[in-house]
């Protein structure tokens, strides 16, 4: 690791692990040897409940100590340059931490202080960060008084105060409703793209990861699971999805006669792709039995295909016994068991 | 005006299959002979089946937080969507006999859900709000579940529910050192412990990871085609997507839309559709589909074209026929504003006055 070139690191890469383990008391397991090494950009971290996504950002923050192995922001070690890699970071954490009595314009000032900025600095950030996020008048009023949304951009506006050059953010949409989520989402997706902050977003949804992100990190068991840019997680597969207005059988059957390897799934028909013939094949025989045809696509890969492969959370199995059929209309239960 | 009169039981058979609310209701007037979908269950209000609302207002002082509110849902996956504040709370708490209606009839299995004690044989609810002791194990809590509704065997019943939820593993454990996910699914076992054919949930997926996901939406799905009623409120429209077989829609207390989601968006006639086409020869497809009058507009910008139409099937009928007689391979042909999210999105900006 370069120690000595510390004053202003060249931003190859963003944060590299290698061999980072925390082990808690009482036997568990954090993180396990998480190697990784992720360049600047606006990077999604996915992982189950406990599987180190929340350690590995506190060991980020200095706020935790690793039991073996290091970790760096922007070629810092995390262990010897806390200083330096706080004025670099800004942290914006899931639970609810904003004092309720206390208006955004003071307490992201005061938090501006903290960080080192002079007084009247302080001030004009407040009030451009503020802005960038969305929040005017209600500035000057007590968050208790604030809804879920306003206190998610103050959150978001503490940690963009001191200007840093990587955002850490905790599920930052958690308890938005879908207005309040996308105007979320935008501000991240600016934040990182207008300016060139990088960021890093932890979070459970996948379908907003892949709406912010150009790159993801998959963590389990305390282990690197996977990082790659985020197009690779959802490329096109080979099958094609077919849905028509009404006709869905004597489609089927049309194409089965025609060499097609079809299935069904929900309202579409899934046609194996070998080569480019079944493209044709599909608009043809719509067209022959003057079919409306709604969509074609091939289908492509999810990010939900990571958490997929293991076989322990196939349905119905394990539910089978404590799910009686039950008659659409309930008759009143018996008295039973009393 | 009133929203959505009530329609007598027996409209079945080609009613609306989707219905659209107030100022949509211009879109919705000329009712298409919907196929006969178990989603036309919701647009109609049928007193017969499990859950019914039949014009039901609840008010707080001044402010009315469900404003006039019919419909009835039978088996099936049922999403509750709407703004923060918009009311779901306040009807599934309706719902649950928690709350009296200020005015209307709420009917759970035919009976009033207000001072009506039977009723919660036949629902499992499961609030948003923690409403869990965090010093009890998760079985112990389970297990005074099953106690409350006298189940002959609690202790069996319990572990039964548990397992169903998968938390075999950390039942044990004081609830106080679960996850959110976790303290989520006990909560699930608890409303499930006496096999309810009714399940109301809030926010059910709130704080699962997406493993934990997953296997909540089979769950569901599974009770569903067990014939169980299920009514989940959530702002993750993705989820709802997948999971739901019908929506509604509350907005600012009322009913802004009721069924499936594809179909309300085909009856906002207002609003052109949009389709992304990919083929072999996209300048040529362009201008093949400009002689065509279910067409508007065509755009070819970055190797992308978007097709602008005037009314949905007319399109779809035409769109393959097109290519064939001009010669180009198609890839792909997508509608690219039928997600639930641009459904929602127009729902509540139409509301809004367009703000947003």
């Amino acid at each position: 690791m370069p120690e000595g070139t510390a004053r202003y690191p060249d931003p190859v890469s963003l944060i590299a692990t290698s061999g980072l383990t925390k082990r808690y008391p009482g036997a568990i397991t954090a993180l396990d040897g998480l190697t990784l090494d992720v360049e600047p950009g606006i990077i999604g971290l996915v992982g189950s409940n406990g599987a180190g996504k929340s350690t590995l950002l506190k060991i980020l923050l200095g706020l935790l100590e690793p039991t073996s192995g290091s970790a760096t922001i922007f070629n810092l070690d995390v262990a010897t340059h806390g200083i330096a890699i706080r004025e670099l970071v800004g942290y914006m954490p899931e639970h609810d931490c904003l004092p309720p009595d206390m208006t955004a314009t003071d307490i992201v000032s005061h938090l501006a202080l903290i960080s080192g900025l002079p007084k009247a600095a302080a001030r004009e950030r407040t009030a451009e960060v503020l802005r960038h996020v969305g929040l005017y008048e209600e500035r000057y009023r007590a968050i208790g008084g604030y809804s879920t949304g306003m206190k998610q951009r103050v959150k978001l506006a503490q940690a963009l105060v001191h200007d840093p050059r990587l955002l850490l953010l905790d599920e930052p949409t958690n308890g938005l409703d879908p207005a309040g989520r996308d105007e979320m989402l935008e501000l991240i997706r600016r934040t990182g793209t207008e300016f060139g902050i990088a960021v890093i977003v932890a979070s459970h949804l996948l379908g907003e990861i892949e709406r912010v992100c150009d790159h993801l990190v998959a963590i389990e068991g305390g282990k690197l699971l996977r990082s790659a840019p985020l197009v690779s997680f959802t490329e096109r597969t080979g099958t094609l999805a077919v849905e028509v207005e009404e006709g869905r059988d004597a489609l089927v059957e049309r194409l089965t006669a025609r060499g097609l390897r079809v299935a069904i799934d929900g309202s579409a028909i899934l046609v194996d792709l070998v080569d480019e013939a079944p493209f044709d094949i599909v608009r043809d025989t719509v067209v022959d039995l003057d079919l409306a045809l709604v969509r074609m696509e091939q289908r492509r890969h999810r990010l939900e295909d990571l958490f997929r492969d293991d076989p322990s959370v196939a349905p119905v199995a394990p539910l089978a016994a404590a799910v009686p059929a039950a008659a659409a209309i309930p008759p009143p239960l018996p008295p039973a068991d009393r | 005006m009133a929203a959505l009169p009530a329609e007598g039981a027996d409209g079945a058979g080609g009613d609306v299959g989707a219905r659209v609310a107030d100022g949509a209701a211009d879109a919705v007037r000329r009712a298409p002979a919907g196929p006969s979908m178990p989603i036309a269950q919701l647009a109609v209000v049928d007193p017969s089946q499990p859950i019914v609302l039949d014009r039901v207002s609840r008010w707080y002082g001044n402010v009315v937080a469900v404003n006039d509110i019919s419909f009835s849902l039978g088996a099936g996956i049922t999403g509750l969507l709407g703004p923060n504040g918009a009311g779901k709370s306040t009807l599934l708490h309706l719902l649950a006999g928690l709350l009296r209606p200020s005015a209307g009839r709420v009917l759970i299995g035919g009976r009033p859900a207000w001072r009506e004690p039977s009723i919660y044989r036949e629902i499992g609810l499961v609030p948003e709000r923690e409403a869990v002791h965090a010093f009890l194990t998760g079985r112990a809590f389970v297990e005074l579940a099953a106690r409350l509704q006298g189940l002959a065997d609690p202790v069996a019943a319990a572990a039964r529910t548990i397992a169903t939820v998968d938390m075999a593993g950390a039942a044990d454990r004081a609830v106080g050192t679960y996850s959110k996910g976790m303290r989520q699914r006990i909560k699930i076992a608890a409303a499930l412990v006496h096999e309810p054919p009714i399940l109301l949930l809030d926010e059910p997926f709130n704080g699962m990871d997406p493993r934990q996901r997953l296997h909540m939406m089979d769950l569901l799905r599974s009770m569903a085609t067990r014939g169980r009623t299920i009514l989940f409120s959530s702002h993750i429209l993705e989820e709802v997507e997948r999971l739901a077989d019908g929506i509604l829609v509350i907005y600012a207390g009322r009913l802004a839309a009721a069924g499936d989601f594809r179909e309300i968006r085909r009856l906002m006639t207002d609003r052109p559709h949009t389709f992304r086409v990919r083929s072999s020869d996209d300048r040529r497809l362009a201008s093949a589909f400009m002689a065509e009058p279910a067409v508007f507009g065509s755009e070819l910008r970055d190797e992308r074209l978007t097709v602008r139409v005037s009314e949905f099937s007319g399109f779809t009928r035409i769109v393959a026929r097109v290519a064939r007689d001009a010669g180009v391979r198609l890839f792909e042909v997508a509608p690219t504003d039928d997600s639930l999210e641009s459904v929602f999105e127009y729902l509540v900006t139409r509301r809004a006055g367009g703000r947003r």
